[in-house]
């Protein structure tokens, strides 16, 4: 089993597609969608998919193929070290603690890992550390 | 056990000083006593490095040709107080650039010069017969300017309070985002490793103290506003917002990595500063202050939702509490965020000891002490009979 995280980027006229369907139904993935956001120049889904390493593979050719721009992410959010002071504001308003305060170094690591992408940390951090990436 | 501050600097010369951080005499205190502490230590440093909205830089930009008499002036389009001499200004941490949406401000501005960088200027006046000209726009930078020193009125407070959120929605406060349904609980003192809590009367701090500020050196200029002494204590320190002190200090020679703007959203911009004081240990007493781990010290908490100066403390929690990252509150476990960091308070105690070994940085003995009963009074829509 495999997990990934990708960032779908669909124009106007496929907005319409049942594409979370296909992939659920045709290539049996687990789908998490972690962000949707549709405006007049088409959508954007953030999603993290889970399944056989081949079928997510068939899947990507699948989205290729239906015109959709498919983005793998290795992180949701970006934090600049230079930027980071290791407060640690960021700590306590992450809902999965992606954001870990190390002990005894207090520096604030980001774990992309469990990042879900929510956002909530980039308007409570202070030296403005955290930006979207996507 | 005594030692003076001449002693204490005849040993920095000789390079045999002994020099502690806070932190580190707070556990050798608690394993050796504070007997030996203070035998064998010399110096204790601190250090801070928080949000100090009451911060800001005199500048001088020197004269142009023809000459002008600055009215209005802006760095960044940012606007700077000019009701000085001529070519004088002084601009604010908080203040924001002109039509902008409170990102940009003072305290990115103080950041860009001492990054190096230069800024534009535009000044503008009605002219006079010595200063013809009306207009100007131009760069300048610290190596442009003939002087550029921060004088905050305020930093380094002494123990800050706490503060969570009961209402329905999420606060931005100068405290941070705070969570609705006391969502978490955000504090900003260093604790431990901060100045005015390990010297908590200012016996050997006071004006004329020189100290680490942003990376460089400073001074302390005065007592900083809102200066109060009457605050409830613990183990001897108080347990809220009590002294404070004003500083200066040459922005050239601080660092970016210490002079930091900050962006509170939905509050406005704070200038994150690093500030860091020698303690002379002149005798036990002030090792046994100098010690107090975060166990010892504590911080009321304060609920943000209510819109009152005459907020009331829903508790007070220890330091070592705030720092564990989960407090329980009214039987639910809270998460907590530090506002200030401590990383950067370690490095600043860290860097000012360095110093002091080296034999680069001599301490000092108060020119004149600070106010030993102070007060903070409060503002009141009254008339001029009552005012005086
Ligand atoms: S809030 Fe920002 S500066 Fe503070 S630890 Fe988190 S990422 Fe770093
Ligand atoms: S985006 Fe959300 S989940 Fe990711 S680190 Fe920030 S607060 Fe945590």
């Amino acid at each position: 089993m495999a997990k990934k995280k990708y960032l779908l980027g669909f124009s106007p006229d496929i907005v319409n597609e049942a594409i979370v369907y296909r992939l659920v139904k045709d290539y049996d993935l687990k789908i998490n969608i972690l962000r949707a956001e549709v405006r007049e120049l088409g959508g954007r889904l953030l999603m993290e998919v889970e399944g056989k390493a081949a079928n997510i593979k068939e899947a990507a050719g699948y989205l290729n193929e239906a015109k959709v721009d498919v983005q793998e992410l290795a992180t949701y959010v970006e934090k600049n070290e230079e930027r980071c002071t290791h407060c640690g504001m960021c700590i306590s308003i992450c809902p999965v603690e992606a954001l870990i305060m190390e002990r005894p170094s207090w520096k604030v690591r980001y774990d992309s890992e469990k990042c879900i992408a929510c956002g909530m940390c980039i308007d409570a951090c202070p030296p403005g550390a955290i930006k979207f990436r996507i | 056990m005594k030692r003076t501050v001449e002693e204490i600097n005849q040993k920095i010369r000789d390079g045999d000083v002994v020099v502690m951080t806070a932190e580190e005499v707070a556990s050798y205190v608690q394993s050796e006593g504070v007997e030996r502490a203070a035998k064998e230590v010399d110096v204790v440093t601190t250090g801070t490095f928080g949000a100090m909205c009451s911060s800001g830089a005199f500048l001088n930009f020197g004269h142009s040709e023809p000459p002008i008499r600055m009215q209005k002036v802006t760095l960044n389009d940012v606007p700077a107080y000019t009701g000085i001499a001529a070519v004088d200004a002084y601009i604010g941490a908080t203040e924001l650039k002109l039509d902008d949406h409170k990102e940009y401000g003072g305290a990115h501005v103080i950041e860009e010069l001492v990054s190096g960088k230069a800024v534009r200027l535009k000044a503008s006046s009605d002219g006079t017969d010595c200063y013809p000209r009306k207009e100007i726009d131009t760069f300048v930078s610290l190596h442009s300017m003939n002087q550029a020193y921060l004088f905050n009125p305020r930093n380094a407070y002494q123990n800050y309070a706490a503060g969570t959120n009961s209402s329905e929605r999420t606060l931005y406060t100068y405290m941070g985002k705070l969570l609705q349904n006391y969502g978490n609980i955000t504090y900003s003192s260093a604790g431990q490793l901060s100045p005015l809590l390990k010297d908590p009367s200012l016996r050997t701090i006071g004006i004329g103290t020189r100290i680490f500020l942003g990376g460089g050196t400073g001074y302390v200029a005065w007592e900083g506003t809102q200066f109060r002494t009457n605050v409830e204590t613990k183990f001897g320190a108080p347990v809220g917002g009590a002294r404070s002190l004003a500083t200066v200090g040459d922005l050239r020679g601080m660092s970016p990595e210490f002079v930091r703007a900050l962006n509170l959203p939905g509050y406005g911009v704070s200038l994150g500063m690093g500030v860091g004081v020698p303690i002379p240990v002149l005798d036990e007493d002030v090792m046994r202050a100098a010690a107090l781990s975060d166990e010892q010290l504590f911080a009321p908490l304060i609920d943000y939702s209510v819109q009152s100066r005459n907020r009331r403390p829903i508790k007070h929690l220890s330091y070592a509490e705030l720092r564990s990252g989960r407090v329980e509150l009214f039987g639910k476990e809270v998460r907590t965020s530090s506002l200030s960091s401590y990383l950067k308070a370690r490095q600043i105690a860290e860097t000012l000891a360095e110093r002091i070994e080296n034999g680069e940085f001599l301490l000092t003995e108060p020119v004149a002490q600070l106010p030993s009963d102070r007060s903070v009074g409060t503002l009141e829509v009254r008339s001029r009979e009552e005012a005086v």
